[in-house]
């Protein structure tokens, strides 16, 4: 085939170049055109729609047929001095960061008890998957219950363990406790994905390594702290910034559980900006502020898309 | 046993417990909350045990508290974007995990990235195109939606299936006089089976927990998916948390089953930020 190509290359180049491009390409790009299709017309498309609306007056009348008025960077303005919407971006910095530290450090705990393969092991790591496996919505449900005041379990034991200021202790009256509450439901969820990457991370580490720093006269902590961290390092990178991604676009849980804080003072940027649009109809406003966390998670995103192709999933 | 067996692994095994009833107590709570008479559920002392439990809440959700019909819902919903997703992105997989295309590096990080994306940045303007095409409060507008997240989740992926099926078996079929469909058809689609299963059932998960855009596309009561009817009962002045902890049991024990059947599998696809939440 290479020769035959050769001898007709020096005679017809331009044609032959497109019509070989145009044999070797139709298949793959009809095959791409669908998924191309949905791209572009359900996240491209409403991405720059959205963009465009952040700088304009779009409000309830004018959402459908258009009819917003241009206004620059007010909108923009607007999400960092409107208190409403500088609070949620605060709350999701803070909170968000919260949840990142509590999930790594406690999924890492639970990955290292893991690969300790003591007895049992295969019913613990059962234990611990489980939870990953339910909803956001229903875990969401399950702590909201547990956490209630009046007939909560966590009350009750908190009382019966002598803590009497959480008789009757409104968990979701206040923003701190809010999040205390909130903050133990998404850890509980995340920690099981956590921590059985980072098992399995644990477990392609090199043996003879952790056994020479054992015979170097190493301690436990110095072992974890001077070879299994730097090892994990790439692995650790990646979970940590898929985390905070994760957890700084929360939503459904902050929907259901922070909704009887007063003033909305326990909103997140994700649940601020739906509610400034659907429920306040300010749809501009609404989509700037969509547009700000959207810029923060971009930066985490290309990170990310970075530590993938850097480890040659690409 | 010795005080330095204490300190050398007792201790994790009292980590071990309390780890283990941390992650299943919740579970447990609400499957005996759910089989407790009203009486029990509202008390100050709650039991550990439920002392007559009862099956009376299922079929009380089921029936008159729309939990029935909302199953029915998220069946359809999440089982009609699977079958699309699964066609289209693993067309689109084979022809990024097997051809040269030039920019196709660019497109699987766009691919990678769009993953990520908060659904509160493209809700607003899904919103006017479902309200724009009459598809506001049906299942299609549902079904459309979910492709935006779960055709890149499928991509993803699928490409590294098809990546680690050998590319001389097509070759192969194609010398035995298969066309360059014929071969992906007959001997890449088998051989990507498992894959094609994964994905499926990552996607199914994605449409069965959505939640945003149900909530902001479904008014009807017939037509709502269980998160959101979910959410209306725990929205309520006085929640009747026995229907509740129910419609929770009803709508976690399916996706639970398939997680514990499914997890090696699911931890493989784990770095295309697949699955979690």
């Amino acid at each position: 085939v290479s020769t035959a190509v050769a001898h007709r290359v020096p005679r017809r180049p331009a044609l032959t170049v497109v019509r070989r491009a145009v044999a070797k390409f139709t298949l793959p790009v009809l095959l791409l055109l669908p998924a191309l299709v949905i791209i572009v017309g359900l996240v491209g498309y409403p991405l720059g729609r959205t963009i465009y609306l952040s700088f304009t007056d779009t409000g309830l009348g004018d959402l459908i047929y258009g009819g917003g008025d241009w206004v620059g960077l007010d909108n923009y303005k607007e999400v960092f001095t409107n208190d409403r919407l500088r609070v949620a971006l605060i709350n999701t910095v803070v909170f968000g960061s919260a949840c990142v530290i509590g999930t790594m450090v406690f999924g890492f705990a639970v990955a290292l008890l893991l690969n300790q393969r003591l007895k049992g092991n295969l019913l613990f790591s059962i234990a611990v998957l489980l939870p990953w496996a339910v909803p956001a919505l229903a875990a969401s449900a399950i702590w909201k219950w547990l956490f209630d005041a009046r007939y909560g379990f966590i009350n009750w034991a908190l009382v019966e363990l002598g803590f009497d200021r959480f008789q009757d202790y409104a968990w979701f009256a206040s923003r701190f406790s809010a999040y205390v509450a909130i903050f133990v439901t998404v850890v509980w969820q995340s920690f099981p994905f956590i921590a059985l990457s980072l098992l399995a991370g644990l477990q392609t580490l090199p043996k003879e390594t952790l056994q020479a720093a054992a015979v170097d006269g190493a301690s436990a902590f110095q072992r974890f702290r001077l070879v299994t961290l730097p090892l994990l390092r790439p692995i650790v990178v990646v979970l940590v910034v898929f985390s905070t991604i994760w957890d700084f676009k929360i939503f459904d849980q902050i929907y259901v559980m922070a909704s009887g804080v007063p003033d909305r003072a326990a909103d997140t940027m994700a649940v601020a900006a739906y509610r400034e649009g659907f429920a306040l109809g300010h749809y501009g406003a609404g989509s700037a502020a969509a547009v700000v966390l959207f810029g923060v998670l971009l930066v985490f995103s290309i990170a990310y898309v970075r530590l993938i192709g850097r480890e040659g999933e690409l | 046993v010795s005080v330095r067996w204490w300190l050398k692994r007792g201790w994790m095994y009292v980590a071990m417990v309390a780890i283990s009833i941390f992650s299943l107590f919740p579970i447990y709570w609400v499957v005996i909350t759910s089989l407790k008479p009203r009486r029990e559920i509202y008390t100050r002392t709650p039991d550990l045990w439920p002392s007559d439990p009862q099956w009376g809440q299922y079929p009380r959700v089921l029936g008159e508290g729309h939990v029935g019909r909302a199953l029915m819902n998220s069946v359809i919903v999440a089982g009609a974007t699977t079958v699309i997703c699964l066609t289209v992105g693993a067309m689109a997989a084979y022809a990024l995990a097997r051809s040269r295309l030039p920019a196709r590096k660019a497109l699987l990080m766009l691919v990678l990235m769009t993953q990520m994306f908060p659904l509160v940045v493209l809700v607003i303007p899904l919103f006017v195109m479902m309200r724009k095409s009459n598809l506001l409060g049906t299942y299609w507008s549902l079904i459309i939606t979910y492709l935006a997240f779960t055709v890149p989740l499928a991509i993803w992926v699928m490409r590294s299936f098809i990546l680690s099926i050998p590319e001389e078996l097509e070759h192969a079929a194609r010398i035995d006089g298969a066309t360059r469909l014929g071969a992906m058809v007959r001997v890449v689609l088998p051989l990507a089976a498992p894959g094609l299963a994964v994905c499926a059932v990552l996607s199914f998960l994605e449409g069965w927990k959505e939640f945003l855009l149900a909530l902001t596309f479904l008014n009807d009561e017939q037509r709502k998916t269980v998160p959101v009817v979910l959410q209306s009962f725990v929205g309520r002045g006085d929640v009747d948390w026995g229907a509740v902890m129910a419609t929770s049991v009803l709508y976690t024990l399916p996706v639970a089953l398939v997680f514990v059947l499914a997890r090696k599998h699911l931890m493989t696809a784990r770095t295309g930020g697949a699955v979690k939440g």
